[in-house]
C-alpha cells in the first residue's frame, strides 16, 4: 500500500513538466509580420518585422551593427562588445559562449545575432527552445565580410546602408589593390599566441586579410588555429612576425618578450626587428577589419605608400619597424584572446 | 515463561522441528576439492575425501597443521564452495544449494573479520545476523532487537552493545562476532581458527561458552583449530588432516594417538589420559 | 541500542525535503533577472488554474521555460550522481570512489564528441538532431560500463579491486581520446564541449529526455535502495555477506548496472559534475550515519540540494556571465573533502 502511494508520487513528481506555462512565443510586441530568410549558417530563420531590438552576441556583429547606423536598436551585447566605446554602455548578457538566457529573454529581443566562429550551437537550439529568433552569419573570407553585412543589413531593414558600407569597403580594397600591384607578396607569421605558439590557418578570415594587404602567411594548414613548432617556423623563416594588439605598447611588448625566448633568434625576423603591429580589429570580422588591413600593408610595404605613389618603385631592404601608434583605449587584450582560444577548442 | 526461558528458547534454531533427538544432524560425506589458479594447470591444492558426521550439541574440532586444508574444509561445511566429490548435508539438505537467505537461516561462521569501512557499533553489528530473516526492505521489529540483545548477554558482552566496533579490544570483537552468529539462530556454529589472537585465559573462556551454548541451544559446533589441548578437552569428535588428507575421526581419545600426532606435527610429543577420559597433550620432558 | 525506524526513515526525508523546497524556492527568484517572491507564489496558482494570459510572456518564459526546467535537471542530476556514488563507495568498498571512478563520464564525453562530428553529416531533423549529443553520450557511457565489467570480472565474478582498477585505466584512455579529439577538431560545434565537460546544466535537455532522466532515477535508485540491508552487510566484508543470507554476486551485479545508469543519464544532460557523487555520501553519513537505507534518500536530497545551490550561484556570482557547475562544486568540494578528511583522521 505505502509502496502504491509511493510509486504515484514519484510518477507526478516525474511529470512535472505539465506544469510548464502555455504561452506563444511572444517576443514581438505588436505586429504579427515577420519574413523568413536563410541565415548564413543554412538555418531558416523567422524575423520579426520591424527588427527594433537587437541584441547581438559577438563583438564582430556588434561592431557591424553600429557600422550600419542601428546602434539605437541594440539593447544588449556581451563582455567582450568593446568597441566601439558606446557598445560598453549597453546592458551586458553574458559571454559570447555561455551568455544569460535569462537576461537575453529579459530584453525581448527581436533578433537575436550570432556568428558561427564564436558562439555555441547549443546556445543558439536553446533560444529556438525558448521562441526566440536567431541569425546567424559565417564568414570564411574578406570578401564574405563585405556580403555578410551587406546581407546583415537586408535582414535587419536598412540594405541602403549595408549597400554604402559594401561600396566604400571595395574602393578602400580596390586602391590597395592598385599600390599593391606589382610588389612581391611578403611572408608571414601572424602570431595568435606565442607560448603555445598558435597561428592562422589558410581558410580563416585572418589569413585572408593578411593576403590582400600583401602577406602571405607561410603557415599552410587546414585547421583554423593550428599549432606551430618553432623548428617548422625556422625552417621556414618568415620574413615578418605579425602581432594583433588593442594598443600599440602591447604589440612592442609582445615582440620583446618573444625574442628574449630561447630559439627565437634564429629567426632573421627576430634578429633583425622586422615585425608588425596591427589592430586587433583584425580578429573580427567586421567593417573595421578594412583599417588592420590598410594598417599591415602600410607596415609590410611602406614604398607603396609614399608621398607620391605614382613614383618608381624601389626595392628598398626592409626598414627597422615602427609599431604605428594607436590611441590607448580600455579595452584589455583578454577578451579578443578570449574570443580566438575559445575558437581552438 | 520467565522471559529469560522464552528468550533462550528464541534462540533456539528456528524451523526444523523436532530436533531433540539425537539422529544425526551434519553430515560429511566423501568431500574432496582441487584448488588451481589455472583451469590448464595442475591443481595447487587438494583436498581428499573427508567424511564425518555430527548430531545436535556436538563440538567437532577440525585439527592439523598449518595450510593442511582446514579452513577449505569448513568454506565447504558452510557451502560457500562446491566440492569436487561427495556432499555436505545438513539436515537433509544439500549446504551448497540452499538458496542463501535459506543458508544464512541454518549456518553461521565466525572468523576473523575484515576491517571494517565505516565502524558500527556493537549492536548493529550483531543485528547484522538477523538480516537472513527479513524481508527486502525491512526495518528490525522487536523481535529482532531482542534477540540482539540475548546474543549479546549470552555471551556476556552486554556491556559493549553501545561501543564502536574498532573501539574494543580483540578478544571482545570475537564475542561480539559470536553474537551475531548466534542471532543467526542458526543449527550450524562454524568457527575458524577463532582463538588465534586470543590468551589462554580468553581461549578456555570461549571454548566453555561454546560448549554451554552448544548443549543449550543444540547447536552443532564445527571448530577449526590447531590447539590440540583446546580440542582434547572441549572437542566430542576431532577430525585430524594432514596436507589435505583426513587420517583420522574420532573422539579425542582414539585420535590422540602419540605416533599419529608425531607424524602430523613433526615433533615429539607425549600424550596423557586425564580423569575425565580426555586426552593432555604436552612437549616431552628433558630427561632424555 | 536504537535501530532505524520506517518513523525515523520518513521523519529525516521530510525534513529533507522541506529544505529541498526552500532552496528550490530561493533558486527561482534568484537569477540575471529578479522576481520577487509573492509575485511568484501569486504567478505559480495563476498557472496551475490556467489563468497563464495575466502574466507578462518573458516574465512566463524566465520563470517557467528557463528557471524552473533548470532547477529541476539540478535536483535529479543532484540526486542521480549522490546515490550513484555512495552505491559505488559501497560496491568498491572505497570511501573515495565516485560516479566517475569507472569511467562513465569519459566515455560518455566520447560519445558526445563523436555524435557531434557526426551530426552535420547526417540530415535531420531539428528536434532529432537535439537528441543526438544526449543519445551519443549515453551510449558512450554504457559501452564504457559494460567493457569495464567485462574488464573487471575475476573469474566470473566481479571483484572490487580489480574493477576499480579496469575503471581507472579505461578513464585515463578514454580521456586521452578526448585530448586527441580536441586538438585536432576545428569547426564549430565542437566548442561547447569544454563546457559540457566541467558540467554545465544551461543547454536545456528535450524534454523527452529529460522525462527519461526522472523515470530512469525513479528506476534505478529504487533498485538499489532494494538492496540497501545487503550493502551494509557487504561493507562489513564479502564472505561476512555471504554467510549472513545476501547473495553477494546478484547484488553486486544489479547495483553495478543501477548505479551506473544513474551516471549515465545524469552525465548525459549536464555533463561530469564533479565532487557531488564523493561528497554528499559523506556528509550524510556525518549527519545520519551508514545505515544505507537512510544514507540513500538522504544523499538522494542532499545532492539536489547541492546542485541546485551550486547552479544558482554559478548563474548569479559572475552575472549576466554564467561559470559551469563543476566549477562551483569543485571550489565548494574541494575545501569540504579537506575537512571531512581531518574529521576521519581526528
Amino acid at each position: 500500500m505505502s509502496i502504491l502511494a509511493g510509486l504515484l508520487l514519484c510518477a507526478a513528481i516525474a511529470w512535472c513538466p505539465s506544469l510548464r506555462a502555455q504561452t506563444p512565443p511572444a517576443n514581438s510586441t505588436a505586429s504579427p509580420l515577420y519574413k523568413e530568410v536563410i541565415d548564413e549558417a543554412g538555418r531558416t530563420v523567422r524575423v520579426p518585422l520591424p527588427v527594433q531590438r537587437i541584441v547581438s552576441l559577438a563583438p564582430s556583429l556588434t561592431e557591424t551593427i553600429y557600422a550600419l547606423g542601428l546602434q539605437d536598436r541594440l539593447v544588449g551585447d556581451t563582455d567582450y562588445c568593446d568597441y566601439p566605446p558606446d557598445a560598453q554602455k549597453k546592458t551586458k548578457v553574458g559571454g559570447a559562449i555561455n551568455p544569460s538566457l535569462e537576461q537575453i529573454v529579459a530584453l525581448r529581443p527581436d533578433l537575436v545575432l550570432v556568428t558561427k566562429s564564436l558562439n555555441v550551437i547549443e546556445t543558439v537550439n536553446a533560444l529556438d527552445h525558448l521562441g526566440v529568433s536567431s541569425y546567424g552569419t559565417d564568414p570564411h573570407n574578406v570578401r564574405d565580410i563585405i556580403s555578410s553585412t551587406e546581407r546583415l543589413a537586408g535582414v535587419l531593414g536598412v540594405p541602403e546602408a549595408g549597400t554604402a558600407i559594401g561600396a566604400d569597403l571595395e574602393r578602400h580594397l580596390a586602391d590597395l589593390q592598385q599600390r599593391l600591384n606589382g610588389l612581391s607578396s611578403r611572408r608571414v607569421l601572424f602570431i595568435v599566441w606565442s607560448d603555445p605558439l598558435i597561428s592562422v590557418g589558410k581558410h580563416t578570415f585572418i589569413a585572408d586579410a593578411m593576403r590582400l594587404a600583401g602577406a602571405t602567411s607561410i603557415v599552410d594548414s587546414e585547421q583554423n588555429w593550428p599549432q606551430m613548432s618553432l623548428e617548422e617556423v625556422v625552417r621556414l623563416q618568415p620574413d615578418f612576425l605579425v602581432f594583433a594588439s588593442s594598443h600599440s605598447e602591447a604589440g612592442q611588448n609582445d615582440f620583446d618578450v618573444l625574442a628574449e625566448r630561447p630559439g627565437w633568434r634564429g629567426l632573421d625576423a627576430v634578429r633583425n626587428r622586422r615585425f608588425a603591429v596591427i589592430s586587433d580589429a583584425v580578429n573580427r570580422p567586421a567593417p573595421r577589419i578594412i583599417s588592420a588591413i590598410e594598417d599591415l600593408a602600410r607596415q609590410l610595404h611602406p614604398e607603396a605608400f609614399a608621398a607620391h605613389p605614382d613614383d618608381e618603385k624601389k626595392i628598398a631592404p626592409p626598414p627597422p619597424t615602427q609599431p604605428s601608434a594607436r590611441p590607448l583605449d580600455s579595452a584589455s587584450r583578454v577578451p579578443a584572446f578570449l574570443e580566438v582560444c575559445t575558437c581552438a577548442l | 515463561m520467565s522471559s529469560y526461558a522464552r528468550s533462550a528458547s528464541a534462540l533456539r534454531p528456528s524451523g526444523d522441528a523436532g530436533d531433540f533427538n539425537s539422529d544425526v544432524r551434519l553430515s560429511v560425506e566423501q568431500v574432496s576439492y582441487a584448488y588451481s589458479a589455472n583451469p590448464t594447470q595442475a591443481p595447487l591444492f587438494t583436498l581428499e575425501a573427508t567424511s564425518f558426521q555430527a548430531r545436535p550439541g556436538d563440538i567437532v574440532a577440525i585439527l592439523g597443521p598449518n595450510a593442511c586444508g582446514k579452513s577449505t574444509l569448513l568454506k565447504l561445511i558452510a557451502g560457500a564452495l562446491q566440492p569436487l566429490s561427495g556432499r555436505v548435508l545438513l539436515n537433509g539438505f544439500i549446504t551448497h544449494t540452499l538458496p542463501h537467505r535459506a543458508r544464512g537461516q541454518r549456518i553461521a561462521m565466525v572468523q576473523q573479520e575484515s576491517p571494517l569501512l565505516f565502524p558500527s557499533r556493537a549492536w548493529e553489528f550483531v543485528l547484522q545476523g538477523r538480516h537472513p530473516y527479513g524481508r527486502t526492505l525491512r526495518f528490525e521489529t522487536e523481535e529482532d532487537i531482542t534477540i540482539a540483545r540475548n546474543a549479546l548477554a549470552q555471551v556476556g558482552a552486554e556491556h559493549l552493545s553501545d561501543r564502536f566496533m574498532d573501539q574494543i579490544s580483540g578478544g571482545e570483537k570475537q564475542r561480539v562476532i559470536l553474537a551475531r552468529a548466534l542471532a543467526q539462530q542458526p543449527l550450524l556454529l562454524l568457527l575458524d581458527e577463532p582463538t588465534l589472537h586470543l590468551d589462554i585465559g580468553a581461549q578456555v573462556d570461549l571454548l566453555e561458552t561454546l560448549r554451554r551454548l552448544a548443549s543449550a541451544n543444540r547447536y552443532t559446533v564445527v571448530v577449526v583449530t590447531h590447539e590440540l589441548n583446546l580440542a582434547g578437552q572441549y572437542a566430542d569428535q576431532v577430525v585430524l588432516l594432514q596436507k589435505g588428507k583426513c587420517l583420522r575421526v574420532g573422539p579425542p581419545a582414539t585420535v590422540f594417538q602419540r605416533e599419529l600426532l608425531e607424524q602430523v606435527f613433526q615433533t615429539p610429543l607425549t600424550v596423557e589420559l586425564g580423569s575425565s577420559g580426555r586426552p593432555r597433550v604436552s612437549m616431552p620432558s628433558e630427561k632424555q | 541500542m536504537r535501530p532505524l525506524t520506517l518513523g525515523r526513515l520518513l521523519t529525516h526525508c521530510a525534513l529533507l525535503s522541506a529544505v529541498l523546497f526552500v532552496v528550490v524556492v530561493i533558486a527561482l527568484k534568484l537569477g540575471a533577472v529578479p522576481v520577487s517572491l509573492y509575485g511568484l507564489g501569486h504567478d505559480l496558482l495563476r498557472v496551475l488554474f490556467r489563468q497563464t494570459s495575466q502574466l507578462s510572456s518573458e516574465y512566463q518564459l524566465i520563470i517557467f521555460d528557463i528557471r524552473l526546467p533548470r532547477i529541476l535537471l539540478a535536483v535529479f542530476v543532484g540526486a542521480s550522481l549522490s546515490v550513484a556514488g555512495a552505491s559505488f563507495q559501497a560496491l568498491l568498498r572505497n570511501p573515495l570512489a565516485d560516479p566517475y571512478v569507472l569511467g562513465v563520464s569519459s566515455g560518455a564525453a566520447v560519445g558526445a564528441i563523436i555524435a557531434l562530428i557526426v551530426e552535420p553529416h547526417l540530415s535531420l531533423a531539428p528536434a532529432i538532431a537535439a537528441l543526438l549529443t544526449p543519445v551519443g553520450a549515453f551510449l558512450g557511457a554504457a559501452l564504457t560500463v559494460t567493457a569495464v565489467y567485462f574488464l573487471g570480472l575475476r573469474r566470473g565474478q566481479i571483484d572490487s579491486a580489480t574493477l576499480l582498477l579496469a575503471g581507472i585505466i579505461s578513464a585515463s584512455f578514454l580521456q586521452a581520446i578526448i585530448m586527441f579529439f580536441m586538438s585536432t577538431l576545428t569547426g564549430g560545434n565542437y566548442r561547447g564541449i569544454a563546457f559540457w565537460m566541467m558540467g554545465e546544466l544551461q543547454t536545456p535537455p528535450p524534454r523527452i529526455v529529460s522525462l527519461i532522466l526522472r523515470i530512469g532515477f525513479f528506476l534505478a535508485a529504487g533498485v538499489i535502495y532494494t538492496t540497501a540491508s545487503d550493502l551494509n552487510l557487504l561493507l562489513a566484508g564479502e564472505k561476512e555477506a555471504m554467510h549472513l543470507g545476501v547473495d553477494v554476486r546478484r547484488v553486486r551485479l544489479v547495483v553495478y548496472i543501477a548505479a551506473s545508469l544513474l551516471t549515465g543519464l545524469a552525465v548525459s544532460v549536464s555533463g561530469a559534475i564533479g565532487y557531488v557523487g564523493l561528497l554528499v555520501p559523506h556528509v550524510m553519513r556525518l549527519l545520519f550515519g551508514s545505515d544505507h537505507r537512510i544514507l540513500l534518500p538522504t544523499a538522494a536530497f542532499g545532492g539536489a540540494i547541492a546542485v541546485v545551490v551550486a547552479d544558482t550561484l554559478a548563474r548569479t556570482v559572475v552575472s549576466p556571465a554564467e561559470l559551469p557547475v563543476g566549477a562551483m562544486t569543485a571550489i565548494a568540494g574541494a575545501p569540504l573533502f579537506l575537512y571531512l578528511m581531518r574529521r576521519r583522521l581526528a
